[in-house]
Formats: structure tokens, C-alpha cells, sequence
């Protein structure tokens, strides 16, 4: 549990990087309470996203567009 | 026509009114429009209302068919159109400060067919600020109000559409749908709500960044589903000004409705809903399994393995196409963003290109796996909101009370509302929600009915069989 958390807050300090780096580059001009929620926002979507790691994909090609299905 | 009489009108019976002269468009219009002097001050459904517009359109409409120019069944209908789809000369919001002055010079396609129909345009609808939500509580133009509750909303993000429906301030309204927002108000409300095949309908001239483009779809809000199969008909079909929309043929949905449905196989899929539902909702849809029991279906449990990573996907999905969309305003006009919707772009940002790539090989397992589901069943139900509309106030606080227990509104999923609707989002499968019951306060719940691709017709013959042996649509808000 402990080891969790601290790896959480290992990643929010990362992602926090990565925000003001976004705001630097982009000029959101965001301050430094806004770029701490939007790190711990884009975590949580991080751990949300490796959840994709425990499919095995190979093989399988990404969904272009729907369009051109043909009628069931 | 009073207003007793204007509860049970829906389309189909007031066209062939208007078409026999029995009912004019300019009374019918004047009707509602004076429907919403009286009600939208309360319920604040409308953004715009186009009262000259509307009324000039009813004289043309009104002497078209007096000289025997009969458009079809939605000629002299008013309808209301949610604010981030174009409308020439007539202000297009999208729900944001950023473009509270935009006038297009053009009609979305889905307009221009309603024109070309005959409809009539009473206005413009409230929404969540760029679509992104399922309250309606928006911070520029506030609160659209249930009409079967004022505390609560009216759901989202085409809350004001579902409510102008529920209220009987329009006949019809056309909204958005990239993760539920057709769906769920028409589930709070009441109503019915139809997120078509991806492509069935030109999503051209819908506001760009108001949802992602690979799971958006334009969709219908109507009182009852031979309504909206008489809509789709008008609107549906290729668009060459959308490169994504499809080029099937579009079937006379309306004249197909009332084929008999002993023997279609319904698909329930187990585990994913039973987990988000409340115990009402999950009473209501209980019952109404029965009732399609009760009228011959076959039920069959269906299984797709991967069904948990649909909000993984969906998330990622939605918000990396919305977020590039916005990156221009977000470096130029920050501050005309609501902080958590400018957040939440700029979180998307973050999302490497590997991600959104693998995100779409995951969709391509859980797309086969429907395809899979609806080989051996012809449509699939499920619950389409987990719980009966919360109140304003328990939105606006993050937390919302089911079954005795406080939950947040939001999680790293998004919003917990629109869980139940978003596989069709993913899939791109039609999804149509029908009223299936009330809960103990006397709010409305909705059950999605969805078939294969560009399979309406089933979806609309299953639902209509359904709203008949239910008797649900015969209910309406004392307020309406």
C-alpha cells in the first residue's frame, strides 16, 4: 500500500514536469495550484490507461472509422 | 389546442392534422412558443429563441400545403436545436463564452434536411460548456432545469433539448451524443433518444471540439419512437460535405415499426451494468426484460470479455481528439474557458500518441466482440443512466447519494453518469433509450435498446413494441 502511494506520488512529480513544461511552451499562464491539479488529474488517467497494458494486442490492427461496415 | 391535447400529440398524429388542415403550422408554432414564455424562464432550455424566424417559417409552411406542396409528416413540426450545431444568421454557442457572439453564415446539413422537410426552428438549446458533461450546469448560461423535478438536472450535455421535449415546448430537438448526451437526458426526462450508426447522420456543421469525432454522432430527441424513426428518415443519409458519413441507403424506418417481434434474440450482457446500476434502475430494468418476454423475444446473456476497458478507451479517445480541436483557443483565449473544462483539455495533451494508437487497437477487440454478440443475438439492452436525475445541488458539490451512498460525480473513468451509454460511443453501434419505468420520487429511467450497424430498423421495431406494451409515454410532467 505504502509503495503504491509513494509510486502515485512519484508520478504526479513527474507529470507535474511535464505540465509546467506544457505551460512554458504553450502559454497557458497557469498557476502553480492549477498545474498541481491538472498533474494529479493526468495521473489518474495514466493509471486508468494501463490498464491497456494486461491486453495482448499483437496482431490486432487500431479501428479507422466505422463507415464503411457493412450492413449486419 | 389546449394543453391536455398537446400532451398526447406526437408527430405522427399531428401530420396527418396539419397535412388535412385540421391543425395549422402557425397555431401549432404560436402554441409553443407561447409554451416557452411561460415555461422557460423556469426551466432555461432555450439560449436563443427565434420567434420571427419561426412564425415566418409557419406562414410559409401553412401556405405550401394549403396550395397542395405537402413536404412530408414533418412539415409545419417545431423543433428545438442543441447550440453547437450551426444555424445561418442565429447565434451557435456550443455552451462557451468563446463563441457567445457566433453567428454562422451557414446551416448545419442536419438543419438544412430539417428546412428542406418543412420543419420549423423555435431556437437554440442549453448545453454543457462544449458538450463536456452530463448536467447541464453550465457556468455562462446556467442551469437547465428537469421538468419532472426543477432541483435536478435535466441531464446532459443536450439537457435544455431533452427538457424543451419533456416540457412540450418543442415536438423535437436535435442533439450530440459522443459519450451519452443524448441518451441520458432523454433518460431523465422521459423521452426517447436516439444516438444513430456512427455515419448515419453528417455530423457537418457541428461545432468543432464539442466531441470527438471518431465517437460523436449527431441524434434525435423526441416523445415517442415512431417519431424519431419519421425524423431519421428526414435527416439520415450521405453528406458529401462529411467525409465520415456513410453511404447505405436509408430505409423507410417509420414504415417498418410495427413488424411483429415474437422470436427476436435480445442480448444482456452480464457483470459490467450490474456494477454501476442503482437497485431502481435495476428494478426497472428487470421489469422491463419481462415485458419483452412477455411480448416473444428470446433473452440470451452475451458475453464480451473486454468490456472494463471501454471507459479506459473512451477517455482516452474523446479526450485527445476534443483537446486538439481546442489547442489554438487554449494558447489564445485561456481565460474563456471554465477552469476545469480548459483542465481537462490541457490534461489531454498529456496523453502520448501511443496511447491514443493502442487505445484504438483495444477498441478494435471490443468492436469485434459486439460484432461477435450480434451474430448471435439481434439487439442488445441495457440500462442507459446508472440512477434516476440527482439534484443540482448534489452535482455542483461532486457527490451524489445512491442507495444510501455518497459517490463522486466524477472519477478517472469521467463522469460516473454516462458509463451505461459509452460502449455504443465506442462501437459505434445505434443505441435508442426508451423510457422503461419511474423511480419512488416519480423521476424518469431510461433502458438503451442498440443493434448492429446502420440496423435502426430492428432497434426502432423493439422499442416501439416495447413503448406500447409498457405504457410509460402516457406519463408526463405536471409542469408540461
Amino acid at each position: 500500500m505504502r509503495a503504491a502511494r509513494q509510486q502515485q506520488s512519484q508520478g504526479v512529480g513527474i507529470m507535474k514536469e511535464k505540465v509546467i513544461r506544457l505551460n512554458d511552451e504553450y502559454g497557458f499562464g497557469l498557476s502553480e495550484e492549477e498545474i498541481e491539479i491538472i498533474a494529479k488529474q493526468a495521473e489518474k488517467a495514466n493509471e486508468l490507461f494501463k490498464q491497456f497494458d494486461s491486453v495482448d494486442l499483437s496482431g490486432v490492427m487500431p479501428v479507422l472509422t466505422f463507415n464503411k461496415m457493412p450492413r449486419k | 389546442m389546449n394543453d391536455a391535447e398537446s400532451k398526447e400529440l406526437t408527430i405522427s398524429e399531428i401530420s396527418h392534422q396539419i397535412r388535412s388542415g385540421q391543425i395549422s403550422p402557425i397555431e401549432l408554432t404560436e402554441f409553443c412558443l407561447n409554451k416557452i414564455k411561460r415555461l422557460n424562464t423556469t426551466i432555461n432550455a432555450f439560449l436563443t429563441i427565434t420567434e420571427d424566424q419561426a412564425l415566418a417559417a409557419a406562414k410559409v409552411a401553412e401556405k405550401e400545403i394549403r396550395s397542395g406542396l405537402y413536404r412530408g409528416p414533418l412539415h409545419g413540426i417545431p423543433f428545438s436545436i442543441k447550440d453547437n450545431i450551426a444555424t445561418k444568421g442565429v447565434r451557435t454557442t456550443a455552451g462557451s463564452k468563446l463563441l457567445s457572439e457566433w453567428k454562422p453564415d451557414y446551416d448545419a446539413t442536419v438543419v438544412a434536411r430539417l428546412k428542406e422537410a418543412g420543419a420549423i426552428i423555435l431556437g437554440k438549446t442549453n448545453m454543457s460548456e462544449w458538450a463536456l458533461g452530463g448536467t447541464t450546469i453550465n457556468p455562462y448560461y446556467g442551469t437547465t432545469h428537469n421538468p419532472w423535478d426543477l432541483r435536478r438536472i435535466a441531464g446532459g450535455s443536450s439537457g435544455g433539448s431533452g427538457a424543451t421535449v419533456s416540457s412540450g415546448m418543442s415536438m423535437a430537438s436535435i442533439g450530440t451524443d459522443s459519450a451519452q448526451s443524448v441518451r441520458n437526458p432523454a433518460s431523465m426526462c422521459g423521452i426517447v433518444g436516439l444516438k444513430p450508426t456512427y455515419g448515419r447522420i453528417s455530423q457537418f456543421g457541428q461545432v468543432a471540439g464539442s466531441g470527438g469525432f471518431s465517437t460523436n454522432c449527431i441524434g434525435i430527441l423526441t416523445k415517442k419512437v415512431d417519431d424519431c424513426a419519421l425524423v431519421l428518415e428526414a435527416i439520415a443519409g450521405y453528406d458529401p460535405k462529411d467525409p465520415l458519413s456513410a453511404e447505405e441507403p436509408v430505409p423507410k424506418y417509420s414504415k417498418d415499426i410495427k413488424k411483429h417481434v415474437k422470436g427476436i434474440k435480445v442480448g444482456v450482457i452480464g457483470g459490467y451494468f450490474d456494477n454501476l446500476i442503482s437497485n431502481e434502475v435495476k428494478n426497472a430494468f428487470t421489469e422491463a426484460i419481462k415485458t419483452l418476454t412477455s411480448l416473444g423475444m428470446i433473452m440470451e446473456e452475451v458475453s464480451i470479455p473486454h468490456m472494463d476497458l471501454i471507459p479506459a478507451v473512451k477517455v482516452c479517445t474523446s479526450r485527445v481528439e476534443n483537446a486538439s480541436e481546442h489547442l489554438h483557443y487554449l494558447r489564445t483565449r485561456p481565460s474563456d474557458y471554465s477552469p476545469n473544462v480548459r483542465n481537462s483539455y490541457i490534461c489531454a495533451l498529456l496523453i502520448p500518441a501511443s496511447t491514443y494508437v493502442t487505445a484504438q487497437r483495444v477498441r478494435r477487440m471490443i468492436c469485434n466482440e459486439f460484432d461477435e454478440a450480434l451474430k448471435k443475438v439481434n439487439i442488445i439492452v441495457a440500462p442507459t443512466v446508472p440512477f434516476p436525475a440527482p439534484t443540482i445541488e448534489e452535482c455542483m458539490q461532486g457527490f451524489i447519494e445512491v442507495d444510501g451512498k455518497k459517490i463522486p460525480w466524477q472519477d478517472p473513468r469521467g463522469g460516473i453518469d454516462n458509463l451505461c451509454a459509452i460502449p455504443f460511443n465506442v462501437t459505434g453501434l445505434p443505441a435508442l433509450s426508451v423510457c422503461c419505468g419511474f423511480s419512488r420520487q416519480g423521476l424518469p429511467m431510461g433502458m438503451q435498446i442498440a443493434g448492429s450497424h446502420f440496423a435502426e430498423s430492428v432497434v426502432f421495431q423493439v422499442a416501439h413494441a416495447y413503448e406500447r406494451a409498457a405504457g410509460w409515454y402516457k406519463r408526463h410532467p405536471e409542469l408540461a
